[in-house]
């Protein structure tokens, strides 16, 4: 009889985890550890603005009860991994350990990318991405956690760490300077920018919100939806700085006094936020003879399978091939979710393929709901054969639905302030249907809560619907 | 304005008194006390007198609307940004207000009877007792054995419990605003599910048993004084157990500790009936597919100590007894994964898609 194989997870996030799942529900017997440096379980890290807030406390945060491992025979260990050999398939940990298996998942996640600007090492300047950053932002904002307690063992990896590890505390300012942040500056026009610029309104701070770009995330708001959301954040008392980019962060003793604008105005900032996107975590894994993209992503097949013989990846740190074969590394909780999954049953053997399906999202942009269903534009259209049909309510609900095409079909949704089924929206897109036939049957994708009266589309919109329906031959 | 989700962000951890801190034990204790006076002092009498109100329970009245109303005004500077929520605690206050205060004042004064319209059994536990109907009016003990016995249960069946505990009831209506901040301390371990379902089962049968030894009393007591006296027996025992200790002094009097729905989730024997026909009728909470990002907003303010997140994660729409539809966590749910929903879906798949369906 062969031994069960052992499989290892490098990452407790939601594509480790998935995986971990997965592979038990498979094997029983076969022995899995999964190795995390972050926290002792698995949270969800889109849930850290309300941990910050206060909404939630760390434990509502995790999608799991804390008997999973135990219930799972999961063995976890906490440190680092610091190189890789893929040939005689070890894992090395921080510390000198090193850990045999026969299967490797990297579920390593993200780092935030780091502030090419001078200044970037003072105290009181950091990122909000990982459980360690959490922690430094609440001693700035706060003086420490909410009474909801911090996560367990918050320290547990700190030997068996290292210094350019995301997971290393961050000196607090708040702590030296003698008083909370009073002032503070949030870079970066993206959602996770937008996320921390509301937990500080909620914190009675009225903070500087800077943004390169003429509007607020134009990766996926247009130039009009971006308009609202700048307004609605100006309404709550947020300064916000469009078009404007950083020069540098100026501090004193160490301690960060400000933040200037290449343009150079200075904003007093006691804390600044650095919010200018994500990497991946894989800087460790230099060396061990993977193929990485230019980011830093590892390269897979569409198994999820990395060119070293029984390793794979899966989430913020993979970089996965697209439709059109090009790898692309997507930080999305749902991609990481279901690559993970698709990843677990590549390692037990099963001819897989992880399939992208129609891209999806939503998110909370203050207090205006926003969902995207497949491909949508956001400056001029990319080709002739492109347009898109805008509908704005500005009565009891605000909203703004806009429907992007090519020739007579419907190729994506671009939908702020109401509540829509994205499923519906992307049965629509997949059955190529016109314009004019999806217009007609938006009720059937709305989301709306009761009582909410329902998007009525006014008979020009609707005429203008048709009328795109069937473009000109030619 | 029309508005879905919620609106700002909300920091209860960060309250002590939000949060089992000191002041949270004390406003515990001090309506802990209030109440223990309340159900067995006579304190309130004199009070009550001088403010010309005929009771003590009048003055208890005005105080429990009081709360609501205050509580109502917080809710709605928080909450009120939805029109679900605007119309529920608008009704559920002007119930209160109206239907268990001010008409059951006025009507002795204009010679009628004083009746609560929005109270039924088995949570007025005395309603459908013989002394009770032969009291009152016929059209008011028909109004009580209708209400109680069918309207009640069909309309949980069409709409779902939510018609009665988190639009109409005095109780559900104090833990939606007085109680409303501490929502988020209500348990949702599973030891804490267990306790509910044996305890809630227990006072459905305890209710139940009561009521028939009282009205067989009615029927037969004259010619058995032993069975007279223990069926009178039964009822005290039950409404001191049931009726002040449980529903008052655990239910309202623990809010700042255990959350506000102690009492509807744990004892309350309407909320059981009620979810029983809820778990064959037509109303759930539908989840979209593969939007939930597991941030665990629902499960935290479920005050019934449901743990959304579970189905919500794993693309379930579902229908849980407990629920009383307060909506909360549609509303909090930062992605928009969850819709209260009353509908009967036939024909499978097209009804799943929305295709189908009967809105109600
Ligand atoms: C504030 C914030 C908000 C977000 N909001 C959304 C959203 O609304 N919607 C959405 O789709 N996505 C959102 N995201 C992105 C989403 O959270 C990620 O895409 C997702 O969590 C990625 O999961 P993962 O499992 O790939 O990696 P991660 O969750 O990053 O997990 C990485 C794991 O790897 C471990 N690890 C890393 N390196 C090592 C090492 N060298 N040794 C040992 N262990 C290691 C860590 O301990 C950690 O457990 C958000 C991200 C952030 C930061
Ligand atoms: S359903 Fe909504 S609130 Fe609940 S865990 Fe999922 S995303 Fe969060």
């Amino acid at each position: 009889m062969t031994p069960p194989l052992h499989f290892v997870i490098v990452g407790n996030g939601v594509a480790g985890m998935e995986a971990a799942v997965a592979l038990r529900a498979r094997e029983p017997q076969a022995k899995i550890t999964v190795v995390s440096e972050e926290s002792d379980h698995f949270f969800s890290r889109t849930a850290l603005m309300y941990v910050l807030a206060g909404q939630l406390r760390h434990q509502d945060t995790e999608p799991l009860e804390r008997d999973a491992y135990a219930r799972l025979s999961l063995e976890r260990v906490r440190a680092r991994a610091v190189g890789l050999d893929s040939a005689g398939r070890r894992l090395r940990l921080s510390g000198g350990q090193e850990l045999p298996y026969d299967r490797l998942l990297l579920a390593c996640g993200s780092r935030p990318r780091p502030a090419p600007w001078p200044g970037a090492e003072l105290a009181g300047v950091g990122h909000f991405v990982t459980l360690q950053d959490l922690a430094w932002l609440e001693a700035e904002l706060h003086g420490g956690p909410s009474r909801g307690g911090p996560p367990p063992r918050p320290d547990a990896h700190l030997e068996r760490s290292a210094p350019d590890s995301p997971y290393q505390p961050r000196p607090v300012a708040a702590r030296r300077r003698g008083h909370l942040a009073r002032q503070a500056v949030v870079v970066g026009g993206g959602l996770i920018g937008i996320e921390v610029v509301e937990v500080m309104l909620a914190a009675g701070l009225r903070p500087h919100f800077v943004i390169r770009e003429d509007w607020f995330w134009p990766m996926a708001i247009d130039a009009a939806e971006g308009a609202w959301i700048t307004q609605r954040l100006a309404g709550h008392g947020v300064r916000v700085h469009l078009g404007r980019g950083v020069a540098a962060m100026e501090g004193q003793d160490g301690l960060v006094t400000g933040l200037r604008t290449d343009d150079g105005a200075l904003l007093p900032a006691d804390v600044v936020v650095v919010a200018i996107g994500v990497v991946p975590n894989t800087g460790w894994l230099a060396g061990a003879g993977l193929d990485l993209d230019p980011s830093g992503g590892v390269r897979v097949g569409p198994d999820l399978s990395t060119s070293a013989p029984g390793v794979f990846a899966a989430g913020d740190c993979a970089a996965v091939p697209g439709a059109d074969g090009r790898p692309r590394v997507e930080q999305l909780w749902y991609t990481a979710r279901d690559q993970g999954r698709i990843a677990a049953r590549a390692m037990l053997g099963d001819p897989v393929r992880y399939e992208r399906g129609l891209p999806y999202n939503s998110a909370k942009l203050m207090d205006i709901e926003y969902t995207t269903v497949g491909e949508v534009w956001t400056g001029p259209a990319p080709d002739a054969a492109a347009w898109e049909w805008t509908l704005v309510e500005e009565g009891r609900v605000r909203s703004s639905t806009r429907i992007c095409g090519r020739g007579d079909q419907v190729v994506g949704f671009n939908l702020l302030g109401r509540r829509w089924d994205h499923s519906v929206l992307a049965r629509f897109i997949e059955e190529r249907r016109d314009l004019s036939w999806v217009v007609q049957r938006l009720p059937q994708a709305a989301f709306d809560t009761e009582l909410v009266p329902p998007l009525r589309v006014p008979a020009d919109r609707l005429a203008a619907a048709r009328a795109l329906a069937r473009p000109p031959q030619g | 304005m029309d508005q879905q989700g919620q609106q700002g962000l909300d920091s209860p951890w960060r309250s002590a008194w939000r949060s089992r801190g000191g002041p949270a034990w004390l406003i515990a204790a001090l309506l802990i006390g209030f109440y223990v006076d309340l159900y067995w002092f006579d304190h309130l009498e004199p009070v009550a007198r001088a403010l010309g109100l005929r009771s003590k329970w009048f003055l208890y009245g005005a105080l429990y609307s009081l709360g609501m109303v205050g509580g109502a005004v917080f809710y709605l500077r928080r909450h009120g940004n939805s029109r679900y929520h605007r119309v529920r605690i608008a009704t559920n206050v002007g119930v209160q207000v109206l239907l268990a205060w001010t008409l059951p004042f006025v009507m002795p004064l204009l010679g009628g009877t004083e009746f609560y319209p929005s109270y039924f059994w088995p949570l007025k536990y005395d309603l459908l007792l013989p002394d009770t109907l032969w009291q009152l009016p016929l059209y008011l003990s028909i109004y009580g054995l209708v209400g109680s016995l069918l309207l009640s249960p069909l309309l949980a069946f069409f709409l779902g419990k939510r018609w009665y505990c988190s639009w109409i009831c005095g109780c559900g209506g104090l833990a939606n605003t007085f109680g409303d901040p501490w929502r988020h301390l209500t348990s949702k371990s599973t030891a804490s599910w267990r306790f509910e379902k044996a305890a809630i089962h227990t006072v459905l049968v305890a209710v139940v048993f009561m009521t028939a030894v009282v009205v067989l009393k009615g029927l037969v007591g004259h010619d058995h004084p032993t069975f007279a006296a223990f069926a009178d027996g039964t009822k005290q025992v039950y409404g001191f157990l049931v009726g002040s200790v449980l529903a008052g002094v655990v239910g309202t009097g623990l809010y700042p500790l255990l959350g506000p729905r102690t009492w509807c989730r744990n004892f309350c024997p309407m909320a059981a009936i009620l979810g029983l026909v809820q778990k064959l009728g037509r109303f759930h909470i539908r989840v979209k597919p593969d939007m939930c990002i597991s941030c665990g907003n629902c499960s935290a303010v479920c005050e019934m100590g449901i743990d959304v997140r579970a189905y919500a994660q794993s693309n379930q729409s579902f229908t849980r007894a407990a629920c009383v539809g307060c909506g909360m966590c549609a509303h909090v749910c930062p992605r928009g994964v969850l819709r209260l929903e009353n509908r009967v879906t036939v024909l499978g798949d097209k009804a799943r898609q929305g295709l189908v369906t009967l809105d109600l």
